[in-house]
């Protein structure tokens, strides 16, 4: 048995991926993959940047004087700590370039800036700005010939611009022209502008994200901290000799996450940078536009079932269902709408609906609230061509996703397969359905892994039903030994083909010699 | 197995401090060839206007009314400055700079920094500022000695043109 629809499977640039990434998933468990949360491991180098970045600043001086002195006495005078904290600022700030870098790309492969997240990644695209000049702005603060380079090369950037008709670049032609008040504008923008700015693009960027992941799990925030330390004491950063203007800049350390532009620029022109850089900018944040999917299903309430309980609102990972006042004169106080330009076609409301239950006595089964090309109706109709199959009662039934491991590839004779747009999609009673109704001997869950899932929180939601923590559990009658869960990514299809076998064993023996439907049934209460 | 994860992890981390590390500080770049010398030409220079102001006539000021009765016009509009630089009379930069501003009334702006081989350079700078189209109003020559690495700034500002800060006698 399979879905009745042909369903869009992950593209091969996003398997392929998952396959790279299904390595880290060995290492560090699906959980704490650092691919999983690369938007979080951003934020945290981010919040270790700021952490050291204070700490900087208590000893620095923000003037032209005195800075480059300053910085060297971070470095060198205090014994170990105030180089280690210079060498983190640098090296988180690189990381979070690094990270982002990676969060962008991978959202990318897998599709995820089409459809209703387009919100997201048009977000995204002056963050990538906002953090390239804070980084810029950074360089300045040594004072050093670097800064001197960097200074004079970013006023030539700006000056390539129809703002200032008075050239700020003639500010940086020699040590008497420099100016003391830009530098310390500069300063001011770096230690209190721009932090200001990045927070609340980060919290505009997250706007329509319900329950987003900002921090990395324990064991990443303590891993990526210790590869910065040992780096930070292996290689510490260095200033170069003070600034001066009157020399001509020799031999320069490039921190190419940030730096990169301006080797750019001497290698070709301001103009070519702008138009490099507004244009990719475009380009990218055009591509929701350019690289769509298919126009997605949206949810719809059925107000008939709909008791206003607000459980489809709490859960919709993406905010999409507002519960507004009683529209159709029944006895409730509220009721659940859906906002169709934020819905992401997942389904995860219909498996929090109360009235998602197959064992109603109704035809056609209705619910809530459920998706348009896969309704409660054919959930239940799949079950029950099953049943009368009479194949059941020594198979186990797959529930898969749209994104996650292949059930149906999986190889194994004695399963029967059904692939929802997410996991999140499976009311709990569906799952008692399938083993007292349909008369399967067990019922396995297979989607995406924590915190990978495609989308963000139907695995979440799922384990938490199953063990009754979140409205509607799982009923305690099922028997919890026929259930069975493997959280994976495409490419795992032996591993779970594997699992599988393991677990339709073991249920042989648990069922052994009746039949396992009237043993379900026994168990029953 | 826990081993093999543990390693797979720490791999993980040491792969993100060496690319940080490999790119956070270097490889390096020089964004002048070793051993070369700067000229620095800057200029923000406010050229003469297009149509020289007028005195008004007795009558013209008359027509006007009370509080606005002044003594001359004057048109906003300034000429381009048109200037060249040579090394040892070998032309380096021919450029002609129209004036800023939104009718042309402002100063003429330029800035170039230009490598230049170290050695003993004689200098000049001509400069035309008015409405002329052939030759020029103004012509410097200076004597420049300038080692590796040492930078010099030719300034043209409103009054004439300097270098590095210290006027030099003007041959013409
Ligand atoms: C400072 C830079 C950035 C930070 C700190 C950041 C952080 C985050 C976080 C924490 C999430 C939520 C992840 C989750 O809970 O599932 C997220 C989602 C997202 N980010 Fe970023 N991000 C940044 C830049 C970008 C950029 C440059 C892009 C691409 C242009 C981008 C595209 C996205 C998209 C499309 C999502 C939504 C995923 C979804 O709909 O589930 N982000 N980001
Ligand atoms: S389908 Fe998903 S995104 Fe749409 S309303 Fe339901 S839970 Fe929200
Ligand atoms: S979960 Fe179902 S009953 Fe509850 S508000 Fe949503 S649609 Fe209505």
């Amino acid at each position: 048995m399979s879905s009745a629809q042909a369903r869009p499977r992950p593209v091969w640039p996003a398997r392929a991926l998952a396959r790279g990434e299904s390595v880290l998933s060995n290492a560090f468990g699906g959980a704490a993959n650092p691919f999983h949360h690369l938007g979080a491991l951003a934020i945290y180098c981010l919040y270790i940047a700021l952490v050291t970045g204070i700490y900087l600043f208590v000893f620095y001086s923000t003037n032209l004087e005195g800075a480059w002195r300053s910085v060297e006495a971070i470095t060198h005078e205090q014994w170990i700590i105030g180089g280690v904290m210079r060498s983190l600022h640098r090296y988180s700030s690189d990381a979070a370039v690094l990270l982002l870098a990676l969060h962008m790309l991978r959202e990318l492969v897998r599709l995820r800036h089409t459809g209703a997240r387009w919100f997201s990644w048009l977000t995204g695209m002056p963050l990538i700005w906002i953090v390239l000049i804070f980084g810029i702005s950074g360089y300045w603060m040594v004072w050093d010939q670097l800064a001197a380079w960097v200074a004079t090369a970013s006023a030539r950037l700006l000056d390539w611009l129809p703002i200032f008709s008075d050239p700020m670049g003639s500010s940086f032609v020699s040590n008497k022209t420099v100016s003391g008040r830009l530098f310390t504008l500069i300063g001011f923008i770096h230690l209190v502008g721009l932090p200001i700015i990045l927070v609340l693009g980060i919290w505009f960027h997250l706007l329509r994200v319900r329950y987003p992941r900002i921090h990395p799990t324990r064991k990443l925030m303590l891993g990526s901290l210790a590869g910065l330390l040992v780096l930070s004491l292996v290689v510490p950063v260095t200033s170069h000799a003070p600034a001066d203007l009157e020399a001509v800049p020799g031999v320069l350390a490039i921190d190419w996450f940030y730096l990169a532009v301006f080797p750019l620029q001497s290698l070709s022109s301001p103009g070519t940078i702008w138009l490099a850089g507004t244009g990719g900018t475009l380009l990218l944040a055009a591509l929701p536009w350019i690289l769509p999917r298919r126009r997605q299903p949206v949810a719809e309430v059925h107000l008939p079932d709909c008791t206003g309980c607000g459980f489809c609102a709490e859960d919709c990972p993406y905010g999409a269902i507002d519960m507004v006042p009683r529209t159709d004169g029944r006895n409730f106080e509220l009721e659940a709408r859906v906002n169709a330009s934020l819905c992401v076609s997942c389904g995860i409301c219909t498996g929090s609906c109360p009235s998602s239950s197959p064992f109603r006595q109704r035809t056609p089964l209705t619910t809530g609230i459920e998706m348009p090309h896969f309704t409660m109706d054919d959930f239940r109709n799949e079950l029950d061509r099953a049943r009368d199959s009479e194949l059941t009662g020594d198979r186990i039934l797959v529930f898969g996703c749209d994104h996650g491991v292949d059930v149906e590839k999986a190889e194994i004779g004695t399963a029967h397969s059904m692939v929802l747009p997410c996991v999140g999609l499976l009311p709990p009673p569906g799952i008692d359905y399938a083993l007292r109704n349909s008369g399967y001997a067990g019922v396995a869950v297979a989607g995406c892994a924590d915190c990978d899932c495609h989308h963000r929180l139907g695995e979440r939601w799922t384990q938490e039903r199953i063990e009754r923590e979140r409205q509607p559990g799982l009923r305690k009658r099922v028997p919890r030994e026929r259930l069975f869960t493997f959280w994976a990514k495409p490419g795992q299809e032996k591993d779970l083909s594997l699992r599988l076998e393991a677990f339709s064993a073991g249920l042989d023996k648990a069922s052994a010699p009746e039949a396992p439907r009237l043993a379900i049934r026994r168990t029953g209460t | 197995m826990k081993a093999l994860a543990l390693s797979g992890q720490g791999l993980t981390w040491a792969v993100l401090a060496a690319l940080v590390g490999l790119f956070g500080q270097g490889p390096s770049f020089t964004p002048y060839e070793p051993g070369q010398a700067l000229i620095k030409l800057s200029m923000a220079h406010l050229p003469e206007r297009l149509e020289p102001c007028r005195q008004l006539s007795e009558a013209e000021r008359e027509a006007l009314p009370p509080t606005r009765r002044v003594e001359e016009v004057c048109g906003r509009e300034r000429a381009p400055t048109r200037f060249e630089l040579r090394l040892d009379g070998e032309l380096l930069v021919a450029e002609t700079v129209e004036p800023a501003g939104l009718s042309s009334g402002g100063r003429s702006y330029y800035l170039e920094y230009l490598p230049v081989d170290p050695g003993r350079y004689t200098v000049t700078v001509r400069l035309a500022d008015t409405p002329r189209t052939t030759g020029f109003d103004l012509e410097r020559e200076m004597n420049l000695d300038l080692n590796a690495g040492e930078s010099a700034l030719i300034e043209i500002g409103d009054d004439g043109v300097s270098l590095g800060g210290v006027e030099t006698e003007e041959s013409s």
